[in-house]
């Protein structure tokens, strides 16, 4: 019934004490002696206690919980914390200015109405910063492929996509004809 | 109107978009134990033996409960009010389960692993019951059993609802053409994206907390003292923010254990579903088969109908009393049909519940009368939209079943302007009958209700007060489901005030502070709760002007109230900041408070109607909707973008609902085949057609500031325009939702 947890592994004391797993987040160094079977989501929300990160499904279908690493959008449920050993992990946390301030980004989704429940939001920002750091002028159709991965319940996507053009054409690349 | 129509953005947007709002799985309790729920794998059964020793010896779990050491109180998790009738046929773990996911025992365990472990070496020993999977099954054997006081309830039907208004019969004697079909609707989910989650603990003063994302913290205090065996007094409820409902998390599914366990073990407990156990073990949109005959004369006029409804509400009854009369409400406001038969049956079936969704029997009874209708249409050779507008009931008609009038409604404004905005008639009749690629049109209409007038205590009392730095404090148990409505009663009240609508600050919905309230159903929170806000900022308005006049010294009828300010012209330029007001009232030893109970008087119809263009790929059996048209009259919007969200929102699961959506229960083990994301597909952003909207803003003369609800019925008429669209493309008259691509191909095949 029940294929999300490791149901017959227990994780016994002497497995908590190996080498520590340490990550790169939103700028910050984070250790934590942690067993090897954590997925990347656990130790963001656990560990780290990033609990912008969400999840909803634990198997790479709903996209709560994307993260960046190195710049790419990754399902943080689906790799296992130490895969992302020696690379740059953005969360929504990390999207903010010094001050609190809102992305660009962020302040778009708000705008547009692309912001219901909020629980797909912190996911859906990142496939799309993740998109326009690779594609800083997509078009509609790359919008919508890069959020294929991310399901929204309760705004109908359509003004998700409208918040990420606007980001997309505030700036200045030249659009590829 | 300054706040009124604005497109505000939504008010927690900040804490939302940052990630900083924090949910109930992100809150940090210390001491908080786990829990992990041990779930019947067979469909029906009594339960011989549960052996919990194993689990029992592994370190960290603090707990097993299962039917042997917990309360056998029978309970409705429908319920909302103390002493509500409703059948109580469930229990916190039974000792005969009813359907695969039911609840067999439960480890609540240091940690999650812990708990998962410990629960995977519970064994359980079942003598397996007959078991029935599909509702027709069931009506049969109740049929044979009827008269019989031998059997259990669940072997009778739920419930029966009949009426009978004009001479049908005589009716459907004289008919030129009697249309008949048979449609169903598919058992679905709401996937909401946060799972199902609850924390419970003891507080202090001995009564225990519940914190989830629910719908109604009363009905979480009434359902779960019931189960408990504990008087209401001895629990408190608080509401933590909801990622997405839909009715999903209306019924308190988890609560009753959870408090029992954190009760019990003195220690803080919570239940945190994976996406699998939401599926399986909460609750579901009712399966229904509907058999629909509609009789009309040459000129199209619908001269009489009959519907026999059959819905299956899973293992156990929850709102399944609810469901035959909800359908027959919402049937008979729609159409004027002077001669009518209907007869809706509820009945148990060994499948996962069905419960409380976006729109309560309004996505199935309107899709079986609108493709009925639609079918009807194509054999008078007329067009559906011409068809329509013969039969719609008009402004201000009373229904023929409860007498009840239907308001400002404007669904014939509706279809007559959607129509022409949709070029229907051009395209409707440009039969597009490619080879491999085929294209249709397809609309719907339907309505839905504003709130539980005239039933169940249909009420809300807001308490406001004018704080001394200018802000105003609103106490009710008003849920916000995500979908912004208390920024919309923000902005009523702002606009009632002059103040901005950030300056509302909302309590906490918790049972300690709160008056009573049904909380979120029924499309009651715009039209009801909003009502009840503008009345009581209108009383404290009064209060506040009342005040300003004696400390001013100049009459009432001298006084504005605007931006934050009270001026008299008695004195130019004399006037008094509303937080000045406060502080001069408060050292004075008074306050500037007042509450007010609103007590619903009508229960309008909102109407809506659809139109959709599709392209059917008759090779693979694809539905691509090309093009969308949704046509909504809600009086008024009162925040134009939040409306335009819901309807985006609502055509989403609407297309689900057509195409794709059915949690499919294996008839031979009874386990559901679609229980995880990845075998239940849900619309995404590539498939999400453009979507035009088009709002009918003639005002409901009962709504705040003329404004009806929009967030249910937003989803009803998508999936009957799709499937009609789809027959439309293909000259079919398919009638069993959703279209999946087998049953297109099917539908396709040269015979
Ligand atoms: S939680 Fe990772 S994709 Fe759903
Ligand atoms: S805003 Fe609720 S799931 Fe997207």
């Amino acid at each position: 019934m029940n294929f999300l947890k490791q149901d017959n592994l227990l994780i016994t004391e002497p497995a908590l004490k190996q080498e520590p797993i340490v990550l790169q987040i939103n700028g910050v160094e984070y250790r934590d002696y942690t067993t090897a079977t954590k997925t990347l989501s656990q130790f963001l929300r656990e560990t780290a206690g990033l609990t912008g990160v969400k999840t909803g499904c634990n198997e790479g279908e709903c996209g709560a919980c994307t993260v960046l690493v190195d710049n790419k959008p990754v399902n943080s449920c689906l790799i296992l914390a130490f895969q992302a050993e020696g690379r740059q992990i953005i969360t929504i946390e990390g999207l903010l200015g010094a001050d609190g301030t809102l992305s660009p980004l962020q302040q778009a989704f708000l705008d547009y109405g692309a912001v219901q429940c909020g629980y797909c939001t912190p996911g859906m920002i990142l496939a799309a910063e993740g998109l326009l750091r690779e594609i800083p002028n997509p078009d509609d159709r790359e919008i919508r492929r890069a959020l294929a991965g991310n399901i929204c319940r309760c705004s109908g996507f359509l003004n998700i996509i409208k918040a990420v053009k606007s980001v997309a054409s505030q700036t200045d690349t030249p659009v590829v004809a | 109107m300054k706040h009124i129509a604005n497109p505000l953005p939504i008010l927690d947007g900040h804490e939302k978009a940052s990630g900083q709002l924090a949910f109930a799985a992100d809150m940090k309790i210390a001491g908080l134990l786990h829990t992990k729920l041990v779930f019947s794998t067979v469909a029906h059964a009594r339960i011989k033996e549960i052996s919990i020793e194993k689990a029992l010896g592994i370190p960290g779990v603090a707990g097993i409960f299962h039917h042997g050491n917990t309360p056998d109180n029978t309970y409705n998790s429908t319920i909302w009010f103390e002493d509500q009738e409703a059948p109580q046929d469930e229990q916190m773990f039974p000792r005969t389960v009813r359907h695969v996911g039911d609840r067999v025992a439960a480890v609540v365990a240091q940690t999650q692993e812990i708990a998962d472990h410990a629960a995977g070496l519970i064994t359980v020993e079942y003598e397996v019951l007959p078991a029935v999977f599909d509702v027709v099954s069931t009506e049969k054997t109740c049929m044979e059993n009827a008269g019989s006081d031998e059997v259990s309830i669940f072997e009778k039907p739920v419930l029966e609802a009949t009426f009978d208004y004009g001479n049908y019969r005589a009716a459907f004697d004289n008919a030129e053409l009697i249309v008949e079909d048979r449609i169903t609707t598919p058992k679905t989910h709401h996937c909401a994206i946060e799972n199902h989650i609850c924390i419970a603990m003891p507080q202090d003063d001995g009564r225990i907390l519940i914190m989830s994302p629910c719908q109604s913290i009363f009905a979480v205090k009434f359902v779960a003292a019931k189960a408990m065996g504990v008087p209401a007094s001895s629990l408190r409820v608080v509401k933590t923010p909801i990622g997405g409902s839909f009715g999903g998390k209306a019924e308190p599914v988890l609560d009753p254990l959870c408090a029992y366990f954190a009760k019990t073990l003195g220690q803080p407990v919570s239940i945190c579903f994976n996406r699998n156990e939401v599926f399986t073990a909460t609750r579901t949109r009712s399966k229904a088969i509907g058999h629909i005959k509609t009789a009309v004369d040459q000129l199209g006029r619908i001269l009489a109908r009959d519907s026999d409804i059959l819905i299956d509400v899973g293992a156990y009854c929850t709102g399944g009393i609810f469901l035959p009369d909800s359908m027959a409400q919402r049937l008979c406001r729609l159409y004027d049909i002077k001669n009518q038969r209907y007869r809706g049956r509820s009945f148990y079936t060994n499948t996962p519940p069905a419960g409380a969704y976006r729109g309560y029997g309004s996505p199935q009874i309107h899709a079986m009368s609108e493709i009925n209708l639609d079918h009807t249409a194509r054999r008078l050779r007329m067009d559906p939209v011409e068809f329509r507008m013969k039969n719609l009931i008009h402004p201000n008609s009373v229904d023929p079943v409860m007498g009840l009038e239907v308001g400002n409604s404007r669904i014939r404004d509706c279809v007559e302007q959607g129509s022409s905005h949709f070029n229907w008639r051009r395209r409707w009749s440009a039969s597009g009958k490619g080879n491999r690629f085929r294209r249709g049109v397809g609309m719907a209409c339907a309505t839905h209700i504003n709130g539980c007038f005239p039933g169940f205590h249909e009420a809300t009392t807001v308490t406001l007060l004018l704080r001394e730095d200018g802000c105003i404090d609103l106490t009710c148990a008003l849920h916000d489901l995500g979908c912004g409505s208390n920024t919309v009663i923000a902005q009523i009240v702002a606009e009632v005030l002059d103040i901005l609508p950030g300056q509302i600050e909302f309590s906490e919905v918790d049972t300690d502070i709160c008056d009573y309230d049904l909380g979120t159903r029924a499309s009651r929170m715009t039209y009801i709760a909003g009502e009840a806000a503008r009345r009581t900022a209108m009383g404290l308005k009064e209060q506040i002007l009342l005040a300003a006049s004696l400390m001013l010294n100049c009459a009432v009828g001298n006084l504005v109230m605007e931006e934050g300010k009270v001026s008299g012209n008695c004195e130019p330029g004399r006037c008094v900041s509303l937080g000045d007001l406060a502080l001069h009232e408060s050292v004075r030893g008074k306050l500037l408070t007042t509450t007010q109970t609103y007590r619903a008087t009508a229960n309008p119809g909102s109407y809506a109607a659809h139109f959709a263009e599709v392209e059917v790929d008759i090779l693979t059996g694809a539905v691509k909707v090309l093009d969308y048209l949704a046509v909504h009259d809600l009086g008024r919007a009162i925040n134009p973008q939040l409306v335009e969200s819901q309807i985006h929102g609502g055509i989403q699961m609407g297309l689900g609902y057509a195409l794709f959506e059915n949690v499919d229960i294996d008839p031979d083990s009874g386990c559901m085949n679609a229980d995880r994301f990845s075998r239940y597909h849900l619309v995404n952003a590539p498939e999400m057609p453009p979507v035009e909207i088009l709002l009918i803003e003639k005002g409901e003369p009962t709504g705040p500031y003329g404004a009806k609800a929009v967030g249910e019925i937003a989803t009803i008429p998508a999936a009957p325009a799709i499937v009609n669209a789809v027959n439309h493309a293909l000259d079919t008259n398919l009638t069993e939702l959703p279209l999946t691509p087998e049953r297109i191909v099917d539908a396709c095949r040269i015979p």
